[in-house]
């Protein structure tokens, strides 16, 4: 399909190269290292980084930010370390992420991916307890993804019923450890919870919503 | 030995899914002589789900604090929380206007940039050495192991510590307790585990920790040796799940670094949680000679 020229965004890069991680992105020659190294491609057919980088130095806001490829990059850093150009495929990405969040939240695009919803329950725990407490990320995650309570708690059965009881029976979590018979189910929390909170509050995205 | 004592920050994991990595650093480090202070109430790195660098480096700032004053490096055995520590130490260290910052938010985010971070795999070889660890072999551990590093030892550039592409570092601490590298696994080495996408792309994570354990497997491993807990809980933890949803029979013991190496100096097993793996070590401890 063509690109429309008048419907580029010019300052699309300058956006990008404003938000941390992002600064490089002028950099790429479109050289596609980053691309032939990805691991994911071999699982996504069309993944392409080169791709975005090129589409996000043209202006093509609206097509980049909703790009579900976005969503399934590792940060596994091949691409960072490879790029003969230091472009930080990975942080650019990242910075493409966050952008696409906030455009979500201010209700100007849906991203088809549960993975910010992921991200900021993950978030909510360190927010709240200092260290992550993975029964309550579960909690909260599923249910936000799967649309209800319910729904959530099947899925998260479904996915986590085997693992769990694994988890049990090694003692991993619960009493079969020895030590406390509520080991990995109930948080493990910091004193200091009141820095943490400052923190998100101060700089995190999510610190606006309460 | 030009080391004896050390912050230890242990990361999340070290609580629940990966205690035997917990236990296993903490058995190795008292054998070999290195006394480690766990950083006081530490707080979690920001994992990867963290990604925005100003947050992370706020929250690796309170650890580095508390680490600096007792004046001592931190050393860490999860590749991930590595990356945090480190990344952040070296913005730290690099802005004194971001250090100002942070230390108006809270004054436990006050770091003087006078420490450094390390992974236990770099301790053990750069650090301790080779020829130390050597001296204190009680055991010879004849295992045919696939070595795995994943991404954060040989990437990004500015905090690996090993080779991007042939990490060797684990290669040689297996050669050193008596151990055989396989061959034809090293392609596989610092190719993602899927591990990131577990919770949100279980489909893709699955698919591409599976193609680990194959190759292992067609290698001709007993086990993998591994140094990060989301790897370990991939590849472990998860192997059963791939198992049954891809109805395949993998059955390959996965196994931290610190626990072979443990087992090397003569520890006792169950110190070193080698009855806390997913997947079955019995056959491992049935070549400890």
């Amino acid at each position: 399909m063509p690109i429309k020229t008048w419907e580029l965004d010019p300052n699309f890069k300058n956006e990008i190269m404003n938000e941390a991680g992002g600064e490089r992105l002028a950099s790429c020659f479109q050289c596609s290292t980053c691309t032939l190294g990805c691991p994911i491609t071999e699982f996504v057919p069309g993944y392409n980084p080169r791709k975005i980088i090129q589409m996000s130095l043209l202006g093509m806001r609206e097509e980049v930010l909703s790009n579900p490829d976005l969503w399934v990059c590792l940060i596994c850093q091949t691409c960072t370390a490879r790029c003969p150009q230091d472009v930080r495929i990975a942080d650019v990405l990242g910075a493409l992420r966050r952008i696409a969040e906030r455009e979500e939240e201010a209700g100007n695009l849906k991203i088809d991916s549960p993975r910010p919803l992921f991200d900021k329950a993950f978030q909510h725990q360190l927010k709240k307890f200092g260290r992550l407490y993975d029964m309550g990320l579960a909690m909260e995650y599923y249910p936000k993804k799967e649309g209800s309570f319910i729904k959530g708690m099947l899925a998260m059965m479904k996915d986590y019923k085997d693992f769990g009881m694994r988890m049990f029976l090694k003692g991993k979590m619960g009493p079969l450890g020895g030590g406390s018979p509520v080991k990995g189910m109930l948080a493990s929390k910091i004193k200091q919870k009141d820095v943490m909170k400052k923190i998100f509050e101060e700089l995190g995205e999510e610190g606006k919503e309460k | 030995m030009s080391v004896d004592k050390l912050a230890y920050y242990p990361g999340c994991p070290s609580e629940a899914t990966a205690i035997e990595q917990h236990m296993s650093t903490e058995a190795v480090f008292e054998k070999l002589g290195v006394e480690l202070v766990e950083v006081e109430d530490w707080n979690c790195c920001g994992a990867a789900e963290v990604e925005d660098p100003r947050l992370v480096y706020a929250l690796n700032a309170r650890n580095l604090a508390i680490a600096e004053k007792d004046d001592l490096d931190i050393v860490t055995p999860c590749s991930i929380c590595y990356y945090n520590l480190e990344r952040s130490n070296k913005a730290l260290k690099a802005d004194e206007a971001l250090r100002t910052k942070l230390k108006g938010i809270d004054n436990s985010l006050d770091y003087g940039g006078k420490i450094k971070t390390k992974h236990v795999l770099d301790v053990f070889v750069n650090d301790i050495g080779l020829d130390e660890i050597s001296s204190k072999l009680e055991k010879k551990v004849n295992v045919k192991v696939a070595p795995y590093y994943g991404c954060y030892i040989g990437r990004p550039p500015e905090t690996a510590f090993d080779d991007p592409d042939n990490p060797v570092l684990m290669d040689k601490l297996i050669e050193l307790i008596g151990g055989e590298i396989v061959p034809n696994f090293n392609y596989m080495k610092t190719v993602c585990c899927g591990g990131p996408l577990m919770m949100t792309r279980g489909d893709i994570a699955f698919d591409m920790a599976r193609k680990i354990l194959d190759v292992a497997k067609n290698a001709g491993a007993d086990c993998i040796a591994l140094a990060c807990p989301l790897c370990g809980m991939m590849l472990d933890g998860k192997q059963a799940d791939i198992e049954k949803a891809l109805d395949v029979t993998i059955g390959m013991p996965v196994v931290y670094i610190t626990q072979l190496l443990g087992l090397a100096l003569g520890i006792e097993p169950n110190k070193l949680g080698l009855n806390k793996n997913a997947v079955d070590t019995k056959e491992i401890l049935g070549k400890v000679v």
